[in-house]
């Protein structure tokens, strides 16, 4: 028999270990019905925080933290965040670390609820961090944080700590199964708004848009290349009421040039909401101006 | 070129019936004799049917009806169409996993940026159009009202494009992916 060993591998083994045991008081697990957890995090003391596009449409939940079950209800869902607002009934002890800003190459551990009222731990590397990216579903998120780990539905929506046992945010199933981090800063900027109107209201034009590039005869005079084409309107919405129709071409919405989609998400903030906007457009080889009000977007996200 | 190969024969399979409901294991059986195959015990089957249970067995395969968290072979929606049971029933008892493609919507995906350098005109978008419609070449002319030739180079071009080879990948790649509600 050799000593047991004792070396740097130990001591990380012992740290990760240390770590889930704290973050044991940070994890949610949501029970949806037999068979069927969704996790989260405790962010206040009577606030849990979960992935919006895990949860079916619900009005209430059990919730098991470390301290006992107790009953949520959900107060707010973003899915342009993919922030879900849960208000719990009986507050509980809450020992949310501070947040922090995800490095890449920096270690990570994603929590998750294991359905069983204990936890999932998931060691692994922040892989990447980028700027500010625009969901499909309309949200500016402040940075694009992947993680190299990889997660069931269940455990998605769990906090993910950074090695010092700091918060980075929860995290999310981006396509084809990466994992990404929605930013403490980002979830803390939404608490407050979904707890107050259950939603958070985006700009909404009511257009099917579809990139396109401007045809050469018309290029000199749009002065850019590419536009957005309008594929169908919505009808009563701010699009179609102020008389745009399918087969304009978007060229500047509130003066910026729509080359990409993510110019025209930009200018569509909830902040846009009730305001009018300048739209230039082509219709049949000529130039228009047409200026719709913006409306929140309807809670069907069409 | 190799041998010649012959088309499968629909070859009837043992299927065991898995239900905490008396009338739903009675429907399932009822579903699994019209597709062809025989009802078996759990024991002796090649695949196992199964909606509304707790836990299901280490064998054989399963196909799961609704949702449930288990690991099951093959995982369908309980309103599956007979023609997509038989599909998985089959595709499972050869020990393949079946699941439903997840709608984009589940993932948290970033809004799609094309490729600027191919883009499409907005003449190739409503060609793509007509193609997603499943309108030939002709009826595309014609609804167009250009000339078939016109709509064969755009249909080149778009393919061009996107690098694809098929209308069907074209229509995914070039319409679908691209469109926004905004």
């Amino acid at each position: 028999m050799s000593l047991p060993l004792k070396d740097s591998l130990t001591e990380l083994s012992a740290a990760l270990e240390a770590r889930a045991q704290s973050a044991k008081a940070v994890v949610a697990e949501l029970r949806l019905h037999e068979n069927s957890v969704r996790s989260g995090a405790l962010w206040r003391s009577d606030v849990v925080i979960a992935s919006e596009q895990t949860l079916p449409k619900i009005e209430t939940v059990d919730v098991v933290l470390a301290g006992g079950t107790t009953r949520a209800r959900l107060a707010g869902r973003d899915p342009g965040t993919n922030v879900a607002v849960l208000k719990l009934e009986t507050p509980a002890h809450t020992a949310l670390p501070a947040a922090s800003l995800a490095r890449a190459g920096s270690l990570a551990v994603a929590f998750g609820a294991d359905g069983a009222g204990g936890i999932t731990a998931h060691p692994g590397a922040v892989t990447s961090v980028g700027p500010e990216w625009h969901s499909r579903a309309g949200g500016r998120i402040d940075q694009r944080i992947h993680l190299g780990v990889s997660l069931s539905h269940s455990e998605e929506g769990g906090p993910v700590f950074d090695s010092e046992g700091r918060i980075l945010g929860i995290s999310t199933l981006g396509p084809r199964g990466r994992v990404l981090v929605i930013p403490a800063s980002m979830v803390e900027r939404v608490i407050d708004p979904l707890l107050t109107n259950g939603r958070i209201a985006r700009g909404w034009l009511g257009l099917a848009l579809h990139p396109v590039a401007v045809p050469e005869a018309l290029r000199a005079a749009c002065a850019q290349d590419s536009g957005l084409m309008v594929m169908s309107t919505v009808s009563d919405a701010p699009g179609a009421l102020a008389g745009i129709a399918a087969g304009d071409i978007l060229l500047e919405v509130g003066g910026v040039p729509v080359t990409q989609m993510r110019k025209l998400a930009g200018q569509l903030g909830p902040e846009s909401v009730g305001h009018p906007v300048e739209v230039r457009l082509v219709r049949a080889g000529a130039i228009k101006s047409i200026s719709p009000t913006i409306s929140a977007r309807p809670k069907n996200g069409c | 070129m190799g041998a010649e190969i012959a088309p499968a024969s629909p070859i009837p399979l043992r299927v065991a019936v898995l239900s905490a409901d008396a009338a739903q294991r009675t429907a399932l059986a009822m579903l699994v004799r019209k597709l062809g195959h025989t009802i078996a015990d759990v024991s002796d089957a090649d695949v196992l049917l199964a909606d509304g249970v707790s836990a299901l067995p280490d064998h054989p395969p399963a196909v799961m009806l609704g949702r449930g968290d288990f690991d099951a072979a093959g995982m369908l929606d309980s309103d599956a169409q007979p023609a997509l049971v038989d599909a998985a029933l089959r595709a499972v008892a050869a020990g393949l996993a079946v699941r439903r493609r997840e709608p984009v919507s589940t993932h948290f995906a970033a809004l799609d940026e094309s490729d600027q350098a191919a883009l499409l005109t907005p003449r190739e978008i409503e060609v793509l159009v007509a193609l997603s419609d499943g309108l030939s070449n002709k009826a595309a002319a014609r609804r167009l009202d250009i000339s078939q030739h016109t709509v064969k180079f755009h249909v080149e071009s778009i393919f061009r494009k996107l690098g694809v080879t098929t209308r069907a990948e074209a229509v995914a790649k070039g319409l679908r992916r691209g469109l926004v509600h905004l």
